[in-house]
């Protein structure tokens, strides 16, 4: 029997929503292109641009050991140099995320309306009914405000306004990857606290336990995994943020990159590259293991 | 036995691990090193050279033509116009060209790598119930192609898209290239990731279904695969779509003609009203990309 004589031919419309999706995703790609003048010639790298990347790329497979010039007497050994770099990484980023917990944790519990929402047992007493109708939205509309206000400047930009404001000092780079990094944060534990499991919840309210209470002995417990999950994610990312801010000074592993790229060391360049690939895979595989062993 | 006899019982048979421990041990001492080793210090960012510097900032922050004068609404409201006029508009637009054109390249890459990529797609006689062992060249040969996607993804990823565009940008020279490539790497790698994830944990019911019926794989790819995942894979398309808008205006920074291009140059010219207005500027791109994300993953999810 022929293929075709099993073909079935089910009735369905002349147009797919899927279909329709793609093709509308596609064009907006042709129209951004179109808007951003984009042709394929400025696609095909510059004669000098091809060397210095033929120069760069060959450099990957053997990185530098030692500094590629003569540098003056008492600088550190270059490897010596990329462990501080590290360590100056790490230092900002566990700075920044340390601080970036405590503000989501405490903007979550306000943003969050699991705790407070279809509470059954009422209110009491007037000033309490104050507190659930008045003080408790109004607190919900404000975090979410502030929320918002404090996720949507990206990390570097905050660092460029305190620069700005402070100059080049530790706590500016701190402060600029705490304050949208406690966003998001504060943003995510919230959805993560409203989707958790309400059984022990509803088991401690209806044994009376106050809103207070239930939060955090019915729902902070059952969130808690996937907490702290998603705060080792965003510690990768601060990782990430805080060796990019070198760019701008501040002496993490992305100012060295930028220094011995720009004075065409390329060896040194994939030392600290791979290194900040080293540190990027090593979080990673821990995070991923914390998340294996606290799914169960 | 009494309660408290059942607690403690409770308690001693309560999970423990050593790994979790030495983590949160590991997490302390982490956090101990960092805030002693004196860097952030709250009396060196307050002290008075500091606090005059930032007062010039915030006084600075005042519009120019309003500099030394009485806040005027009218006044502040056309400089406003006349920044957006001339460049904002335009820088907006391009902010999003870029993020919109990146996470289609990104999303088009991830699609193609994600299948070699998926543990039960990417092998021999995949969604078969053969008893028989393929052959281990067959295999190897398979899971080269998963190794070898998932490494490309590892890398796309571990590497950020601000590095990845001070690279491309040697290469290729100023255009809207590098950024746009550097975040479709970067964001590839993270959707290739997710995707083949969503692959790994289809039923395999279905799949195995169309194979016993003679599908071929690549078929089995687009009538079943595709299908399957397009839901779950768009609602991580429109997420990071939201992150490459707050990205794309910060690669201007590198001299990209985004939101961030201006920002710099504002920031070079010490005219930190302009740029203030500007950074203000990209937070409203971002709350509006982070509405629109918000709509799009809600009328997917309410169609899946």
């Amino acid at each position: 029997m022929s293929a075709t004589a099993l073909e079935v031919r089910l009735p369905r419309p002349p147009w797919s929503v899927r279909g329709i999706v793609v093709l509308a995703l596609l064009a907006t790609a042709i129209l951004s292109a179109a808007y951003l003048q984009l042709g394929t010639h400025s696609l095909v790298p510059s004669a000098p641009g091809l060397h210095a990347a033929q120069k760069f790329f060959v450099r990957a497979l053997s990185p530098a050991v030692a500094h590629e010039s003569d540098v003056p007497a008492g600088t550190p050994p270059l490897l010596v140099n990329a462990l501080r770099a590290t360590g100056m990484t790490v230092f900002i980023a566990v700075e920044a995320m340390s601080l970036a917990i405590v503000i989501g944790l405490l903007l979550a519990f306000a943003a969050s309306s699991a705790w407070w929402m279809g509470d059954p047992s009422g209110a009491q007493s007037w000033w309490l009914r104050v507190v659930r109708r008045g003080i408790v939205p109004a607190l919900y509309g404000t975090a979410r405000i502030v929320i918002a206000v404090m996720r949507s400047t990206h990390e570097l930009l905050w660092a460029v306004l305190f620069l700005a404001a402070f100059g080049l000092t530790q706590s500016s780079a701190v402060l600029a990857i705490a304050i949208p990094f406690g966003g998001t944060l504060a943003k995510v534990f919230s959805e993560i606290l409203d989707e958790a499991p309400r059984d022990a919840a509803t088991a401690l309210r209806s044994a009376g336990a106050s809103p207070v209470q239930v939060f955090f002995f019915g729902l902070l417990p059952r969130a808690l995994p996937d907490m702290i999950a998603y705060a080792f994610y965003r510690f990768e990312c601060a990782l990430r943020a805080s060796a990019v801010l070198g760019f701008f000074g501040f002496p993490t592993l992305g100012y060295f990159i930028a220094a011995s790229f720009e004075n065409l060391y390329y060896g040194e360049v994939w030392t600290y590259l791979y290194t900040l690939f080293v540190l990027v895979l090593v979080v990673e595989a821990w995070s991923g293991a914390l998340r294996r062993r606290m799914a169960i | 036995m009494t309660r408290e006899e059942t607690v403690r019982a409770l308690y001693r048979r309560r999970p423990r691990s050593i790994f979790l421990r030495v983590s949160c041990a590991a997490v302390m001492v982490l956090v101990a090193l960092s805030w002693g080793s004196g860097g952030f210090a709250a009396d060196a960012f307050l002290s008075e050279r500091r606090l005059r510097n930032l007062q010039r900032f915030l006084t600075e922050l005042r519009p120019h033509p309003l500099q030394g004068r009485e806040f005027d609404v009218a006044v502040a409201w056309q400089w406003t116009l006349d920044i957006l006029a001339d460049r904002g508009l335009a820088a907006a637009g391009a902010t999003l060209a870029i993020s919109m054109l990146a996470i289609v390249l990104a999303a088009a890459g991830a699609a193609l790598l994600c299948l070699p990529a998926a543990r039960n797609f990417a092998e021999p006689d995949a969604f078969s119930v053969s008893l028989r062992p393929p052959p281990p060249a067959k295999r190897a040969l398979w899971k080269s192609l998963t190794i070898g996607s998932r490494s490309a993804f590892v890398f796309a990823r571990a590497v950020p898209e601000y590095i990845w565009a001070f690279l491309l940008l040697i290469l290729l020279g100023p255009s809207a290239w590098p950024a746009v490539l550097a975040l479709a790497i970067h964001n590839g790698g993270i959707l290739g990731k997710l995707a083949s994830e969503v692959i790994e944990d289809l039923d395999r019911g279905p799949l195995a279904a169309l194979h016993a019926a003679g599908a071929s794989r690549s078929q089995i790819a687009v009538t079943a695969i595709f299908p399957l995942v397009f839901n779950r894979t768009l609602l991580f398309f429109f997420y990071r779509w939201e992150t490459c808008v707050r990205d794309a205006t910060v690669l201007g920074l590198l001299g990209i003609v985004s939101l961030g291009y201006w920002i710099q140059d504002a920031r070079a010219r010490n005219h930190y009203d302009e740029m203030f207005l500007l950074v203000l500027m990209g937070a409203a791109l971002v709350i509006v990309a982070d509405v629109v994300s918000a709509i799009a993953r809600g009328s997917v999810r309410r169609s899946s």
